[in-house]
This record gives C-alpha cells, sequence and structure tokens, in this order.
C-alpha cells in the first residue's frame, strides 16, 4: 500500500503541490493529466529520485519519505526504454540481481523465468540497438521484474509504440499485475488507455490531484469541469445556483436540478446517452423542445445536435439508427428531448 | 520523374561495397594521396596542393548525384583543400626530408632521452590528475543546475584563452619558491614545486584541465540521467549507477578528453619554461638546441618528437573512435 500524505514538491518549471492519495496492495493506479502536469515528477517522488519539501510518503506503513530508490524495492518503467545500451538483453534482466544478492545458476534460472514469461526468451543475447519498440519495452519491464518489486511503476509505457503492439502489451500488463499481485501505478496520458486498464483513475492538473476514483465513477460522474472536459464530456452548461423553498437548485436555462451544498461556480453536464428524445410535446420539468440542427453517425449510434431555446450551447443526444429512421428524424425535425436523468452537476 | 530519378539513383549503385554499405564519396582522396606523397617529396609543393585541390573539387563531383547546387559545395571543397594543406605540408615536409640516421642518433641521446621521458610520464601524471578531479566536476556540470554555473563553465576555460607564459608567471606567483602557497610548502614540509618535476606537471595539469572537464561534461550530457535513476530503482547506489552504467557509455568522451588534456601537456612550453626551466622537457630542450645551435641541427629531435606524438595521438584516436553502433 502506497500512501501520500500532503506531498509538496517544487522542481523548476514543475510542481506537485499538495497531493494526498492511496494506492492499495495489489491495485492498478492510472494517473492521467494533460503533459506538464507534473505525473512524471509524481513516479519519481515515489521512486524516490526526488524528495518532498513537505509531506510524506508511507509505503506499507512505513515512513521512506527520505529514503533513496536504491532502498525501496520499488520497479520503474519508463517510455522510452532506457535499457543499458552496453549490455545485452540477458545482462539488461540480471542487472539489479546482484544487489539481491542473487548470482550464478539462481540468477541465470530468475533471468529466464522472466524471459519466458514476456515471451522474449530468444532475445537473451542480443543489444537492445537491435530490438523493435516492443521489444525493448518487455526488455524493460522484465528488467524490473526480474527483482520482484512489489510496486511498478509504469511512466507511459506504451507511448512510443504502435497501436497494435501497445494493446498487446496492455493485455499482457493486465495479466502480469494478476498474477503477481503487484500494486501498478501507471501514468499516461491516453484517456482509453487509462479505462481500459480498470483500476482507479487519478487526474493531475498543474500539480494537484483533480479528481480520484474508481474508473466508471469517475468517467461517469466528474467532479469538475476540467475533469469532465479531460474525459471528453459532450454537454457542459456554466450553470446559476438559485435559492427555492426546499433548499437550493442549479439551472442552466431549461435544464435545473435540485443540490445540496455546492462549492465554487456550478455546471451542469448532461449525458447525451442517457437522454430520451420524444416527439414534439410541451411541458413537464427538464423536458426540453428542440430543432434538430446535425445528424452525425457515429458508426454504432447516431449524434443528434439539437437547437433548445434558452440553453446556451446546442445539446447532443444519442439515438439509435433504427430511432433515426423510425422517428423519421432529419434536420429541422421538431422534438422533445427529455434530460430527468441525464444531469449531472459538478463544480467549477 | 520517375525516370528521372532512377537516373539519379543509377551512379550510387556504382559504389556499393560487397556487404551492401555505400563507398564514401571521400574515398577517391586516397586515389589521390600517394601522387601528393611523391610530390611533396620530389619538392614539387605546387604540384602538391594542386592534387589536393582537384582531389577535392573531384570529391565534390562525385557527390552531384545526391547533392543539388553543386558550384558552393566547389569551393568550400577547394578552400578546405587549402587548409588540410596547410596542416599536413609542414608535417609531411619535416618527415619525409630528415635523414633516418640522423633521427636514430638524436634519439641515443642521453639527454633526448631523459627529456622525452620526463614529458611523456609528467604529461601522464597530469591527465590522471585532470581525470581524477576533472570527471566529479564535469559530472556536477552535466547533470546539476546551481548558481553560479556559468560562472563555474567560464572558470574551467581560462586556462585556454590566458596566453600561456602569463599562465606560468601566474602559478609562479603562487607557487613559485616565494609564492603564497610555494613559500610555507618549502618551509614547512620541504617540498619544491618550481624547477622540479612536479612544477612541469602543475603547469601541464594547468592548461590541460579544459579538456577534461569539457569533455566529460558533453560525454554525461549524453546520457539520459533517467537510465542512472533506472539503475537505483534496480538496487545501484548513485555511485553504483555511476560506474555501472554512466562511465561505460561514457568513457569514449572521458578518454578522447584525456588525449586532449595529455597532447595539450607534451606540447606546452610557455607556462613550463617559466615556473620550471629545469628538468628539462622535450619543449624546453628544443628551444634551447634551437637558440644554442640553429635550426639545421633541431630538425632531427623535432622529426622524433613528432613521430612519437603523431604514434600515440593515432593510436588513441583509434581506441576512442565510436563504434557505429546506435544508442
Amino acid at each position: 500500500m502506497i500512501q501520500l500524505d500532503k506531498v509538496t514538491r517544487v522542481w523548476h518549471e514543475f510542481a506537485i503541490r499538495d497531493v494526498t492519495l492511496q494506492v492499495n496492495e495489489g491495485e492498478y493506479l492510472v494517473i492521467v493529466g494533460p503533459t506538464g502536469a507534473g505525473k512524471t515528477l509524481l513516479l519519481e517522488l515515489l521512486l524516490g529520485i526526488h524528495h518532498p519539501d513537505t509531506g510524506r510518503i508511507l509505503i506499507d506503513g512505513a515512513d521512506v519519505t527520505g529514503l533513496p530508490p536504491e532502498k525501496r524495492g520499488i520497479g520503474m518503467v519508463y517510455q522510452d526504454y532506457l535499457l543499458f545500451p552496453h549490455l545485452d538483453v540477458s545482462r539488461n534482466l540480471a542487472f539489479g540481481l546482484r544487489y539481491r544478492r542473487c548470482s550464478g545458476e539462481d540468477a541465470r534460472r530468475r533471468v529466464r523465468e522472466v524471459a519466458e514469461l514476456l515471451g522474449i526468451s530468444s532475445l537473451l543475447h542480443r543489444y537492445p540497438y537491435t530490438l523493435s519498440g516492443g521489444e525493448k519495452q518487455r526488455v524493460a519491464i522484465g528488467r524490473a521484474l526480474v527483482t520482484e518489486p512489489r510496486i511498478l511503476l509504469l511512466d507511459e509505457p506504451l507511448s512510443a509504440l504502435d497501436r497494435g503492439t501497445a494493446s498487446r502489451l496492455r493485455n499482457e500488463l493486465k495479466l502480469l499485475h494478476a498474477a503477481k499481485k503487484l500494486t501498478v501505478v501507471h501514468v499516461t496520458h491516453d484517456l482509453s488507455e487509462a479505462r481500459q486498464m480498470g483500476g482507479p483513475i487519478a487526474l493531475v492538473k498543474d500539480g494537484r490531484l483533480d479528481a480520484f476514483g474508481p474508473a466508471d465513477d469517475l468517467l461517469r460522474r466528474p467532479p469538475t469541469v476540467f475533469a469532465a472536459n479531460f474525459f471528453g464530456a459532450v454537454n457542459l452548461y456554466k450553470a446559476e445556483v438559485q435559492k427555492t423553498e426546499g433548499g437550493m437548485r442549479v439551472a442552466a436555462g431549461p435544464v435545473a436540478a435540485e443540490c445540496g451544498f455546492m462549492e465554487g461556480a456550478p455546471y451542469l453536464m448532461v449525458h447525451p446517452d442517457e437522454v430520451v428524445v420524444l416527439p414534439p410535446s410541451t411541458g413537464g420539468a427538464n423536458r426540453l423542445r428542440g430543432e434538430v440542427t446535425a445528424l452525425t453517425d457515429e458508426g454504432n449510434y447516431v449524434a443528434v445536435q439539437l437547437r433548445v431555446a434558452g440553453l446556451p450551447a446546442p445539446l447532443t443526444a444519442y439515438v439509435s439508427r433504427h430511432f433515426v429512421r423510425s422517428q423519421m428524424l432529419a434536420l429541422g425535425s421538431d422534438v422533445t428531448a427529455d434530460v430527468e436523468r441525464a444531469i449531472h452537476i459538478l463544480r467549477e | 520523374m520517375n525516370g528521372a530519378r532512377q537516373k539519379q539513383s543509377a551512379p550510387r549503385e556504382r559504389h556499393q561495397r560487397l556487404d551492401g554499405r555505400p563507398f564514401s564519396p571521400y574515398s577517391w582522396l586516397l586515389v589521390f594521396i600517394p601522387f601528393f606523397a611523391v610530390f611533396l617529396c620530389l619538392n614539387l609543393y605546387w604540384l602538391a596542393g594542386a592534387v589536393l585541390a582537384t582531389a577535392a573539387v573531384w570529391a565534390t563531383w562525385r557527390r552531384r548525384s545526391t547533392t543539388r547546387g553543386t558550384a558552393p559545395l566547389a569551393v568550400f571543397s577547394v578552400a578546405g583543400g587549402l587548409l588540410i594543406f596547410f596542416i599536413v605540408l609542414p608535417i609531411v615536409n619535416l618527415l619525409f626530408t630528415t635523414e633516418p640516421s640522423r633521427i636514430v642518433r638524436t634519439a641515443l641521446d642521453p639527454a633526448v632521452r631523459s627529456a622525452i621521458f620526463i614529458t611523456l610520464s609528467a604529461a601522464c601524471i597530469a591527465t590522471v590528475i585532470s581525470l581524477l578531479f576533472g570527471v566529479p566536476l564535469g559530472y556536477l556540470l552535466a547533470r546539476e543546475r546551481f548558481a553560479g554555473k556559468a560562472v563555474v563553465e567560464g572558470i574551467v576555460d581560462m586556462p585556454v584563452v590566458i596566453p600561456h607564459t602569463i599562465a606560468g608567471i601566474a602559478l609562479l606567483f603562487v607557487f613559485g619558491r616565494a609564492g603564497i602557497l610555494g613559500a610555507p610548502l618549502k618551509a614547512r614540509l620541504d617540498i619544491q614545486l618550481s624547477d622540479s618535476y612536479w612544477g612541469i606537471v602543475l603547469a601541464m595539469l594547468f592548461v590541460g584541465l579544459p579538456f577534461v572537464v569539457n569533455h566529460c561534461r558533453d560525454g554525461f550530457l549524453k546520457v539520459d540521467p533517467r537510465m542512472e535513476y533506472v539503475a537505483r530503482s534496480l538496487g545501484a547506489t548513485r555511485l553504483g549507477a555511476f560506474f555501472r552504467v554512466t562511465i561505460p557509455l561514457t568513457w569514449r568522451a572521458l578518454l578522447s578528453g584525456a588525449i586532449l588534456t595529455w597532447a595539450r601537456a607534451i606540447s606546452e612550453f610557455g607556462s613550463v619554461a617559466i615556473i620550471a626551466y629545469y628538468p628539462k622537457t622535450i619543449n624546453t630542450l628544443l628551444f634551447e638546441w634551437y637558440n644554442f645551435f640553429g635550426y639545421t641541427y633541431t630538425k632531427p629531435l623535432a622529426t622524433l618528437l613528432l613521430l612519437i606524438a603523431l604514434a600515440i595521438f593515432i593510436g588513441l584516436r583509434a581506441i576512442a573512435a565510436p563504434k557505429r553502433v546506435e544508442h
């Protein structure tokens, strides 16, 4: 288990500010965020290359804040592999073993095992410059795994690979994680990669933890506008807080929802796949009358764009192709969209 | 369009070697070098220069299949050829016009042999010391950002720009018999640096240090610091990562820095002559012979020293030449 307790580190143009985070034993945490957000710095704080200016880092309950990397037992894999070019694959793999007091036959056996696990047994006597990107990354992962770390840090491990290789390696990483019961922290800027790893996601913005939670939860109900935009939200409207007898209401034009406590400026998000498109009718809360301004075939569904009076931006709803045909939807069609169950409130 | 491209690529295929790699277009220069040497031996210097210039133009012309706009390149080649001629002519002239028997006789002179030994060994010691102190400084300059780094880098380059006689005088005021460090060293420990072997080492070290420091820094800059991070994540200490990863990847840069330092050290005369005229180095000896006996007498000694320097320089360069491997 990794715990970060109010960790702050400012290093030249990069910074991590006041990050509190917990990664449980055997969890696969994915850290996402835009370039320059401090994701790599966060990993290097965990690794021990950087030490926090303030705050503490605990691994399995023990304070490792001041420990150098060699005493932490954490494996690290970088995007650009960073294999030792002067050593062949087997010696790259065996690099860490001498520090584990493991040599001779024992070391060779462990190198063989890891090489078999990653399917690189045939490469053992090749030098890094003769390997392809995917092979290099396998060797880099193997090199980290040989020393049997409890925690594995991956800094954009798949970004430099072509799509096919990346998806194969992604599946293998998932299997490895399950088989070895590793705690993994995986940094990426690729959202679909983050989603497919299945673990919790932490979103970093300007060195701060902007959002953190299980992937489905975070993608469905992003807590902030930044998170919503980063995860590709479609219908996002700036809203106003209105006082009612019962409490508070957040409203953006005709779209409104009850809410409890609200900090910061409110926004409303309408999930396009939860919008119910109906024949034109009037009346009812969160039933919006609008005109179709665009129909885009997205392959598995059709995105219907509606112009709704009072709404600051067009509303998009996803419907099936069958629905478009049966309802004879076309540009200029007059419809009603029921958004009652599609609304999500978030803050600035 | 397609036909034109085929036409362009056709001459290239003629330059394929058996292993598939293309000949260097400048390998044509090899054809001209024997002519060049023959003309030099016959004292036909103007003909030798003409041959070299022709070779340069010829090599440029061979490249025309891949490079457009050959005219400026031809001008550059002639300019470059003249420059090479300017360097090669005095050296080759000295080598080819000295009688070998006189070189051998000079080499057997005990004064010469002692001077050669003193120069080479002092240069080696200066190089080793400069490595011991220069490698850590080069590493710091490559890896860390700190206040006043530009100042430190400027200071490192200073021995290159200070005239060496001035360096000698400055060193004398510090390490000389009455110098601010030399006087207490003499009084307390009875160590005298001026006019001693160690004075020579000192002067060589002073003028040679910048090359080691700068080459080390440039070499370390080419190794990604994250390579060291990975090594440390695998259990290596900072020093362990340095010796198992960084040094194996930079030893060529360190060696070429050391070669330059060493070459600078054996050629140093100005500061050595001021801080330690005795014992005599090859340069002091050469200077003295030239003053007392004139330049024809000095010629075999100069040729001998040139041969030694060239042999060592070429040998070390061959070791330090980068392997053709992409990292």
